[in-house]
């Protein structure tokens, strides 16, 4: 429901007005910089999940160009708090961290602790289990547009309330992916269709429509309620935020700063369990 | 209904009247014997009442004006006198009368110009009685000015046309409403004939609800809120439509590029009623169909007057209002949403000294949104059923006395999901349905203490009964809203049971006594001094966390969580007239606060939200500014240029809560605060068949929120915001232009038309309503992305009258 009222919201502001965008020089406030830990130990169903990299990189001002600054010499750590094991994330110095010992496992919670420049950082997570999604093929009439292909999807939401999920769609060639997340509040064990569909930018040629011969690449993750959240309005900032959308927030994930509180860190530490698929449009 | 007379006077009233004319006694025990004239002032061609006119007896100070129906009664010491009737843009009556009884005396005055509108008047009052009054911070305006301003797309707007003056913004292009002296937009209480309209705008804020054609004149309080208004903090605007021509059968119409309009009026019932009807719609989905665009939007609306005159005492009036605005978006959602309104009165005069009214009204706003591809409706109101009666009492010259009572029931439904089709993968729900009662006494006194010194006093006794019905969630703590220091956000509290409050239990009752007073000390014949106090006390509020007030915001009552908005404003305004009140100037300085202003916590959910509470902080707001205002009311060129410096911010604390709140507890920019406005409105005659108008504003880009930083996060660049409202838009300004024509009228033709050409925003100013930013999907970069809504618009529209 929040997703299509927000779709309708970001909707209204384009009725309003046909062109009447253009992109202006602003100048903004820069704040300080942060920690960015993007610690995503993500579980595809089916495989062992032991591989897993944790990234570290610092903010930026704003309009700065050119990758983020990578941050190496971290002492980062995961505990399984469900069996006490440790998994240490050994420095590759190019920003990553990585295990290859990491044991998933659903329903448990896990502790991530990261050292950096003598100030400690933690988070913690539980790991849910992800449904099954089936790709039932393709269409033009089902989605947004009637002109435009999309990828239908289906699945069944478990009997208990409270699942949160997350699809990362990135269609193949482009520069970035496109994300969307829900909950079952309003479809509580219910049979769920999805579809991905990208819609034709007429103004900046930024958004192609899919063509036969494309393929697009599927991620579907069972997340916490508590990233759900944190997602939520991330991907609701994404593209900025229109006339008739909330005023914007810094939105502050869940890796706290122990040593020093206001210096927490950007970014999340997330423990899933992910379908993976993909699908080539015919 | 059972038509009234002195004999038959209910218990109630008879009480009231007991005490009143006991005090009156009181008041009048010294004066030599007096008498009354009383009657109605109306326009001589349609018949229409004239509020605010003047009747003023010659070589005194002595006058009074009509009030909203057009009534009057006035006492004076019995003698010889001249009367003078007047008011602004009609030719002045002078009677000469012989007071040695009381009589009812109706007046009716002839239009100065022969334009097309049905009233041109450019300012207010005459002065003597402006500067005397207590009245402060008020703006009245008449429909003909504002059919003289310049306008966008051709369509005359009222709203706009009040953007104009000082105290008064809009929160850019492409958002309807007002912000009245730093307030928000649910400050404002709008009443059409009396009835609240929730949503001032069609298209949002293209064009206002209000039709041109159906509105007689409107007055804005921005301050100094009379005793017999409440429930809003910042201000009310009082709309009322016309009654209808009760002379001749008259059609006015309109056709401009995106919009037409038709008013019908004319007599019933040989003169003894009157009726309007007008409609408008837009028409510019069409072309856009044509063009093969699957994006619509229009809108359309109704306006019905109809009265009646039962006797020489009683009067009853009937209005309506329905307004629509349709939307569609191909095959992904279609919407509707809009105000409907109804409204009956009956005026009756008990005695040459008691004017009464009473009015049962109901009004609505309504919404729904079809997701057609997920084949289900979300549909959301607020009704109000609100009857009030109100009195008058004209003790004499120097006493005057309003008293009445009201009572509003809402009616709150938030939301509700209806799946449309069996297919429908979404469940139904609906949120709790919330029920309140608003009930008010108040007593207003009008006095003149001396020659100089003249006061305005009353008292209002507000009070809410939130009514059960329905499930309360009990928090942990009682907590809604929690602070969870160690991620440094705040989230929902812990829901630890809930309530069931029976139907015939208050779950909340609150109730404030809201003291009102204005004092007016005239200097000399040329200026005065004013300073008024008001305390209001508002019980519902809307709830809106995004930039710009969208249709589908809901109202929320007061209750367990939210407490009433109660507001303090002080003014001060020093005010004078220029050679014979062909200039003005009005200078006015507020201090306002506003307890318990809530905001909303970050990634706040407000729209199919059952536990608003768990969504908002309490905090408090002040505004404060000094208003500049010289107009020039005579000659060919008459128009204004209004300043205004002014400041409007809040505070959010944690509170309870824990933490420090909202932008760590510090005083924010509120989105209304603009340091500076500044507007010229001017119209040039320069014959009987053209003239020219143009506006001009400046004003403060609006508060907003912008980007601090980016980082990178799940392959893409995510950016970090700063405090709320800690930014500015670009400065917004614009220049419009207007010209009238009036063909020559065809002999023995009724029929009379008028070009109206405009062009707004003349120099494209491409004024930002939104900036937004986000990373360039091709180049990874990131932009920032100006909307602007109006770049240069011409219009042209065909008024026509017969």
């Amino acid at each position: 429901m929040k997703n299509y009222k927000n779709h309708f919201l970001a909707l209204l502001s384009t009725l309003l007005c046909i062109s009447c965008t253009d992109v202006v020089d602003v100048d903004v406030q820069t704040a300080p910089t942060r920690l960015v830990i993007e610690a995503s130990l993500d579980w595809e169903k089916g495989t062992q999940g032991n591989e897993q990299t944790i990234d570290l990189s610092a903010s930026t001002e704003f309009f700065s160009s050119g990758n983020a600054p990578i941050i190496t010499g971290a002492i980062i750590q995961v505990t399984d708090l469900n069996t006490g094991d440790l998994f240490d994330f050994v420095d590759q110095g190019n920003g990553s961290y990585y295990t290859d010992e990491f044991i998933p496992a659903v329903g448990h919670r896990y502790q991530l602790e990261v050292i950096y420049e003598d100030e400690t950082y933690i988070a913690e997570e539980t790991l849910f289990a992800v449904p099954d999604l089936t790709v039932v093929g393709q269409s033009k009439e089902d989605g947004f547009s009637e002109d435009d292909l999309e990828v239908n999807m289906t699945l069944i939401d478990p009997e208990e309330e409270g699942n949160s999920y997350f699809f990362k769609f990135w269609k193949r060639g482009d520069l970035l992916p496109d994300f969307e997340e829900f909950d079952d509040e309003f479809v509580n064990g219910n049979k769920v269709d999805w579809f991905y569909e990208i819609g034709e930018d007429d103004d900046t040629d930024e958004k192609e429509a899919f063509q036969p011969g494309d393929t697009v690449d599927i991620s579907f993750y069972a997340i916490s309620p508590a990233y759900l959240k944190y997602m939520r309005i991330l991907i609701n900032q994404i593209g900025g935020m229109g006339l008739f959308e909330s005023i914007p927030v810094s939105v502050k994930g869940n890796c706290i700063n122990l040593t020093n509180a206001d210096n927490y860190a950007h970014g999340y530490f997330r423990v899933t369990q992910v379908v993976k698929t993909s699908y080539t449009f015919e | 209904m059972s038509i009234s007379n002195k004999t038959r006077i209910p218990p109630l009233i008879k009480i009231c009247i007991g005490i009143i004319s006991l005090t009156a006694a009181i008041f009048t025990a010294n004066a030599q014997q007096s008498f009354t004239i009383n009657g109605s002032i109306t326009d001589i061609d349609n018949g229409e009442t004239l509020f605010g006119a003047s009747i003023l007896l010659e070589g005194t100070t002595i006058g009074v004006v009509t009030n909203e129906y057009g009534f009057y009664s006035l006492s004076a010491p019995s003698g010889q006198y001249n009367l003078i009737i007047s008011y602004m843009g009609y030719h002045s009556q002078v009677k000469e009368i012989q007071l040695n009884r009381d009589q009812k005396l109706n007046f009716e005055l002839a239009e100065e110009s022969t334009q097309l509108e049905e009233v041109v008047v450019t300012g207010d009052e005459p002065e003597t009685v402006v500067l005397r009054k207590p009245e402060m911070s008020v703006a009245k305006m008449n429909i003909g000015t504002v059919k003289q301003m310049p306008v966008v797309l051709g369509e005359v707007d009222i709203l706009k046309s009040l953007h104009m003056l000082p105290g008064v913004t809009n929160n850019g292009e492409g958002s309807g409403g007002l912000h009245v002296r730093g307030g928000a937009q649910d400050q404002n209480l709008i009443l059409l004939d009396e009835a609240i309209i929730y949503n001032t705008s069609h298209l949002f804020g293209f064009f206002s609800v209000f039709n041109a054609d159906a509105i007689k004149d409107m007055k804005l309080y921005k301050g100094g809120i009379p005793a017999k208004f409440g429930g809003r903090v910042s201000s009310v605007l009082d709309v009322r439509q016309k009654d209808g021509n009760n002379k001749n059968f008259e059609i006015n119409g309109g056709v401009g590029a995106i919009s037409s309009r038709l008013a019908v009026e004319g007599p019933l019932f040989k003169e003894k009623g009157s009726f309007l009807v007008a409609g408008r719609t837009s028409y510019a989905h069409l072309f856009l169909m044509l063009a093969g665009e699957e994006n619509r939007a229009s809108f359309y609306d109704l306006n019905l007057k109809a009265n009646y005159e039962l006797t020489d005492n009683d009067k009853v009036y009937l209005s309506g209002y329905f307004g629509r605005d349709v939307l569609k978006f191909g095959d992904i959602f279609d919407s509707y949403y809009g105000n409907s309104s109804g409204n009956l009165r009956w005026n009756h005069i008990f005695n040459d000294r008691l004017f009464s009214n009473m009015s049962a009204i109901v009004s609505r706003y309504n919404y729904k949104i079809g997701f057609d591809m997920e084949d289900f409706d979300w549909l959301a109101s607020i009704n109000n059923y609100n009857l009030k009666y109100d009195f008058k009492y004209y003790f004499n010259d120097r006493f005057k006395l309003d008293f009445g009572a009201s009572g509003i029931f809402y009616e709150f439904d938030p939301g509700r999901l209806k799946p449309t089709s069996s297919e429908s993968s979404i469940n139904p729900l609906v949120l709790d349905q919330k029920k309140a009662l608003e009930s008010a006494l108040y007593v207003n006194a009008e006095q003149k203490l001396s020659e100089r010194i003249s006061l305005k006093y009353g008292l209002r006794y507000s009070r809410f009964n939130r009514l059960g019905g329905q499930v309360m969630n009990e928090y942990l703590n009682d907590l809604p809203v929690r602070y969870n220091s160690a991620l440094g956000i705040y989230e929902s509290g812990v829901v630890i049971g809930e309530t069931y409050y029976e139907k015939g239990d208050a779950i909340e009752t609150f109730d404030n006594w809201e003291p009102r007073i204005n004092i007016a000390y005239q200097l000399n014949d040329n200026s005065s001094v004013k300073a008024g106090f008001s305390r209001v006390a508002q019980y519902i509020h809307l709830l809106s966390n995004t930039t710009s007030v969208t249709p589908v915001d809901v109202w929320a009552p007061s209750g367990k969580f939210i407490k009433p908005q109660l507001s303090n404003q002080y003014a001060l305004g020093y005010f004078r007239h220029i050679n014979d009140q062909a200039y003005s100037v009005e200078l006015e300085g507020y201090y306002k606060t506003v307890d318990n202003r809530i905001d909303y916590i970050d990634g706040s959910e407000l729209i199919g939200q059952e536990t608003i509470e768990t969504e908002i902080l309490n905090g408090e707001s002040r505004a404060y500014g000094l208003e500049l205002l010289f107009r020039k009311n005579k000659g060919d060129l008459t128009g204004w240029v209004a300043y205004t410096l002014s400041k409007s911010e809040q505070r959010t604390p944690g509170g309870r809560a824990g933490g420090l709140g909202i932008n760590n507890g510090d005083w924010y920019n509120t989105p209304y605060d603009r340091t500076h406005d500044v507007s010229v409105a001017g119209t040039y005659r320069l014959n009987e068949k053209w003239s020219f108008g143009t506006n001009l504003v400046f004003q403060t880009g609006r508060p907003v929120t912008y980007p601090n930083g980016q980082y990178e996060y799940e392959d893409i660049s995510v950016a970090s915001y700063s405090d709320r409202n800690s930014d500015r838009l670009p400065a917004y300004h614009r220049l419009d232009l207007s010209v009238n024509y009036q063909p020559d009228r065809r002999e023995n033709s009724r029929w009379k038309g008028e070009w109206v050409l405009g062009i707004y925003n003349v120099y494209n100013r491409k004024n930002a309503a939104s900036i937004s930013f986000g990373q360039n999907r091709e180049t990874g970069a990131n932009e920032a992305t100006r909307t602007a809504i109006f770049g240069i618009v011409p219009s042209i529209t065909y008024n026509f009258k017969f």
